[in-house]
């Protein structure tokens, strides 16, 4: 069975297998062992309640293969965007400029430097092995961070942001960045990149351009790179989507990609959680396909499984589900459905 | 003979020949009659000080006496950007540094200003092709410095002139391209002849408010910021030799330079002393054949404000006490002997 658990040290090394496997890009997934190392303590003291994160929580999730031991995809959340520094990105902005003599009105659009999704509870670094994309696991490791959040709102902000990857060609070649950010960083798209996942953030607030930028003014290629995902994006993206996120005004200041946004209670995954306690039963048959987690944080579980979900709250499970999502008799469950 | 005179009504036609002639990039001279008329009106108003001298714009043309004909044409605007907004591009330097990441950038980037408000302009500066030679050219601009020098509370104690930029010979500038013409469509020439028709105010009004990074023109754009028309080199040459400097500010369509001076660092105006004019019967035939002589002569102007005369007179006409003036130059310049004319040579001298 294919389950979402915590990660921990022992997925070290499977993780880094995956970072490297990633064609397109996730940069808050560093790709170091030793950065990729201090991830995961850090997800792990968050998942454990450390006092001393309070507010900058970030948790990382591995989909893992529970008889193989195989962990098969990633995914974090960082509970306050920038997790204690500046979170950048371009705000898309129109300006009108008109001219009532020549009788012309021009939207001009704009990217104005923006700091305002600093705090959000932001999705980040989600993997998953070639093998399972655009199977229901990617939809697992996905929106089990949607059980997580929506179970203890609380521990999250009100409002979830993702960054999408942006336009970048298979040479590593980004026209946004090379339009922009190269001009005042000095360095290429990869190279920037990796500096990011390594170094604070502290060099972005020193190079890059404070004053707003014409998107007319950008090169073509740039200019279509604005708030669009990169090709392989696009089913996750549409997931997303169905699930109540939208495209906001917002774009990653390395490669333009779109930021997703949305507030936690208008998600459809978290508007239709239910919990129920459960009965354990030998078997159970028939069924539909839901989301189902436990009623933990510290040791959060998620997995696919087929409940009938009838009156009452109540619900039986069967013990490899029990086992799975490490509950007993007459603990909750709290499902979705897939 | 060479005369510098404000310019009247019975000049229409001359400018309207000369304005047919000018071509793109002289946006003071469009090829509008209703406008020239109205730039004679106000010139005429500016010299007889009917209006506010704020608002004062000071026109004067050369004339060829013996041809009867107007052949150029050169103006002081009293103070820029009072009636409506002057604007141009500054170009200032951003620096970006990381001493983590060993990154040090300097990046040109251009600041639209109003920092000229206020100042005098010298502008329309435009010689018939025929005449642009035995020095009409330096007669006509440098003329305006005399007046300067004469009038100063009349003017800002800053002048400055915007020179033209760069486009070929199909109007195409490659700054316009980068830049203005992301922002509305319109042809350069179109945007010039409008901007010579309505003032540039209102063309300023759909430009780009915020600084621009002067890395995200095309490299064709950004390599004609501050850089003259090549037909205008001989004239920024001319302004620099007399104290004018690059300060940073450009056009905000073409990119071309405007380059400034205070009124009294300006050579001519430095240089230039007061004498008392002596008229002489015909001293020395001075005829076509003397123009090598030309090279060192001397502006002389008759210091009348409304009747603003200016000629050239040969080094030799400057004696200790007195300037000879030859009867017929006299007459043109509307001055008696004993009458104090301010004169300067045309050149600064070899040092």
């Amino acid at each position: 069975m294919l389950i979402v658990r915590p990660s921990t040290f022992s997925d070290l090394a499977s993780i880094e297998k995956l970072a490297n496997q990633n064609s397109a890009k996730i940069s808050s997934l560093p790709q170091q062992r030793d950065k990729l190392s201090e991830q995961i303590d850090i997800s792990t003291r968050s998942f454990a309640g450390d006092e001393s994160l309070a507010g900058v929580e970030q948790y990382l999730m591995v989909l893992e293969d529970s008889e193989s031991g195989d962990v098969l995809g990633t995914a974090g959340i960082d509970r306050c965007a920038g997790n204690g520094h500046p979170f950048y990105n371009y705000r898309q902005d129109e300006i009108i400029h008109s001219s009532h003599q020549l009788n012309v009105n021009n939207n001009v659009p704009v990217l104005y430097m923006s700091h305002e999704l600093t705090g959000k509870t932001l999705f980040r670094s989600l993997t998953i092995d070639s093998k399972y994309r655009g199977t229901e696991y990617f939809e697992l490791i996905s929106r089990a961070r949607l059980l997580l959040v929506g179970q203890f709102k609380a521990l999250f902000d009100d409002e979830i942001i993702i960054e999408i990857q942006g336009v970048l060609d298979d040479d590593g070649v980004c026209p946004f960045w090379d339009s922009v950010g190269r001009h005042f960083f000095d360095m290429d798209f990869a190279t920037a990149d990796y500096y990011s996942a390594i170094k604070s953030k502290t060099f972005i607030a020193e190079l890059m351009p404070s004053h707003p930028i014409y998107v007319p003014l950008l090169s073509e290629a740039a200019q279509t790179a604005v708030s669009t995902p990169h090709p392989l994006a696009e089913a996750n993206c549409q997931l997303l989507h169905r699930e109540g996120f939208r495209i906001g005004k917002y774009a990653d200041i390395f490669d333009g990609g779109p930021t997703l946004t949305a507030k936690v209670s208008n998600l459809n995954t978290v508007k239709s959680l239910q919990s129920k306690h459960i009965k354990v039963s030998e078997s159970t048959r028939g069924g539909v396909k839901y989301l189902i987690s436990n009623g933990s944080v510290s040791n959060f579980r998620c997995v696919i499984g087929q409940l009938t979900d009838g009156i009452g709250d109540v619900i039986r499970i069967n013990q490899a589900l029990a086992k799975a999502l490490n509950v007993s008799e007459n603990d909750s469950i709290t499902f979705a459905a897939l | 003979m060479m005369i510098i005179r404000p310019i009247n009504k019975g000049d229409f036609d001359s400018l309207c020949y000369l304005a047919k002639n000018t071509g793109i990039g002289v946006t003071s001279l469009p090829d509008n009659p209703d406008l020239l008329q109205s730039k004679i009106d106000r010139a005429e108003e500016s010299f007889a000080k009917t209006i506010d001298s704020d608002h004062a714009k000071y026109v004067f043309v050369l004339e060829d006496t013996q041809a009867k004909k107007v052949v150029g044409i050169c103006g002081i605007e009293a103070r820029v950007g009072l009636e409506d907004v002057w604007y141009n591009y500054r170009i200032s330097t951003t620096v970006n540094a990381s001493t983590e990441l060993g990154v040090h950038k300097q990046t040109p980037t251009l600041y639209l200003t109003n920092d000229l408000t206020g100042c005098s302009e010298v502008c329309s500066l435009f010689l018939d092709a025929d005449y642009r030679k035995n020095s009409n050219g330096l007669l006509l601009s440098k003329s305006r410095f005399l007046f300067l020098a004469d009038f100063p509370d009349m003017f800002s104690e800053k002048v400055f002139a915007e020179m033209r930029g760069v486009s070929d010979d199909h109007g195409h500038s490659p700054f316009w391209e980068a830049l203005g013409k992301k922002f509305f469509t319109l042809d350069f020439s179109r945007a010039d002849y409008l901007s010579g028709v309505s003032g540039k105010s209102f063309i300023a009004e759909l430009m780009p408010k915020h600084p621009i990074y002067l890395p995200f023109l095309s490299d064709e754009a950004q390599a004609v910021v501050g850089k003259v028309h090549e037909n205008t080199v001989p004239a920024r040459a001319m302004l620099e030799s007399e104290g004018f400097n690059f300060n940073g500010f450009i056009d905000i369509f073409d990119g071309g330079p405007a380059i400034e001076a205070f009124v009294n660092n300006i050579r001519a105006v430095r240089e230039s002393f007061k004498r008392h004019a002596l008229v002489v019967k015909n001293p020395k035939e001075t005829d076509e054949d003397d123009m090598p002589n030309l090279k060192d002569s001397y502006l002389v102007s008759n210091r009348s404000f409304s009747d603003f005369r200016v000629a050239l007179v040969p080094a030799s006409s400057i004696r200790q006490d007195t300037i000879d003036i030859p009867a017929e130059l006299a007459e043109h310049l509307q001055i008696c002997s004993g009458d104090v004319l301010r004169a300067v040579s045309l050149r600064e001298a070899k040092r």
